[in-house]
């Protein structure tokens, strides 16, 4: 198991880098994760982040590349909701690791 | 052309593990971009039950996970209305807008029509 | 597409027959395996059911066999090849799991 240590907490993660307790979650231990993956997380990032929250909160689920990019394009337009705004925000990965900084389970139906 | 796939789903969502394999099954094909459809037959239809309450016996919430279907790209939703009004379900208040209420005779010609069928 | 549609559960107290019954098309056969052999008791309401449909139906001998039920002239025992080159010539398989 991993620890990421933000501020004087210590939060643990599962072996791949993702919250092992959802409710641990914030804007200050999102930015943590994001530098744990040498990313800085923009006002562009943020916007995504909020979207795959509201997502999971809707759907219960963590959405795949496909169901993020049809979410993304149907609230943010398709300026934002497609995969090479995405992969370049998120090292080529979007729904894997937007889901990791967002807080989220990994994505199931991600193979 | 990649051949098209029905999934009949006719287990309650509280009866076992079922009902989420076989929506497990559809999501993944959707995801993959598979010609994917989606059938709720006798139990299964009471997956569409409004207003569930999946904390009560603190499990996840299936009928949330369903809403994304569309996101995943599954539009091929389908409801037997016969089903449905056997176990006293209104066909036209169930919790998944976008499912078609099909006839007994249209099911058939529905199965007939896919490649592959999986009834869970 | 034609379809095989297979059972394997018994009829009593399930309701996997009489779905498949319903939806079950012109074109199709069934298959009864393992309990669902049971269907072929005679005097039960399974067994009129299929009496009167007139399906294409098809009972795994060995199946039949170990619980001591006679195939009806309305349906045919068949051994596993034969379960597998009927399964080629219909379009799908549709297993009742």
């Amino acid at each position: 198991m991993k620890v990421l240590t933000v501020g004087a907490r210590a939060i643990e993660l599962d072996k791949d880098g993702f919250l092992l307790e959802l409710s641990d979650w914030s804007s200050e231990v999102a930015s943590a994760l994001a530098a744990a993956e040498d990313i800085e997380l923009s006002p562009e990032h943020w916007e995504i982040l909020e979207l795959l929250r509201s997502f999971y909160s809707e759907f219960q689920l963590s959405p795949a590349t496909r169901p993020l990019i049809k979410y993304t394009a149907l609230k943010l337009g398709p300026d934002k909701g497609n995969s090479l705004h995405l992969n370049r925000l998120f090292k080529g990965t979007p729904a894997k690791l937007a889901a990791k900084l967002a807080g989220l389970p990994k994505p199931t139906n991600c193979l | 052309m990649p051949r098209s796939l029905l999934i009949i789903s006719r287990q309650s969502p509280w009866s076992g593990p079922g009902a989420r394999e076989a929506l497990d099954i559809v999501l993944a094909g959707g995801a993959f971009d598979l010609p994917i459809g989606l059938l709720f037959l006798d139990d299964g239809v009471f997956q569409l039950a409004a207003n569930q309450d999946a904390r009560a016996l603190q499990q996840k919430d299936l009928s949330a996970n369903l809403q994304a279907l569309p996101m995943f790209g599954v539009e091929d939703l389908f409801v037997c209305g016969d089903s449905a009004a056997e176990r006293g379900l209104d066909p036209k208040a169930l919790s998944l807008e976008e499912a078609q209420v099909l006839t007994v005779g249209e099911i058939t010609a529905l199965i007939d029509r896919y490649h592959q069928v999986i009834t869970l | 597409m034609s379809t095989l549609h297979v059972l394997s559960h018994s009829p009593f107290g399930d309701d996997r027959l009489t779905s498949c019954l319903r939806v079950i098309g012109a074109e199709d056969a069934l298959l009864l395996s393992g309990d669902a052999a049971y269907a072929l008791q005679p005097g039960t309401a399974p067994f009129n059911t299929l009496g009167t449909r007139g399906l294409k139906l098809f009972v795994l001998a060995e199946d039949a066999q170990a619980r001591d039920l006679q195939t009806p002239d309305w349906a045919k025992a068949i051994d596993y090849p034969a379960f597998v080159e009927l399964s080629i010539r219909y379009d799908k398989v549709n297993s009742w799991l």
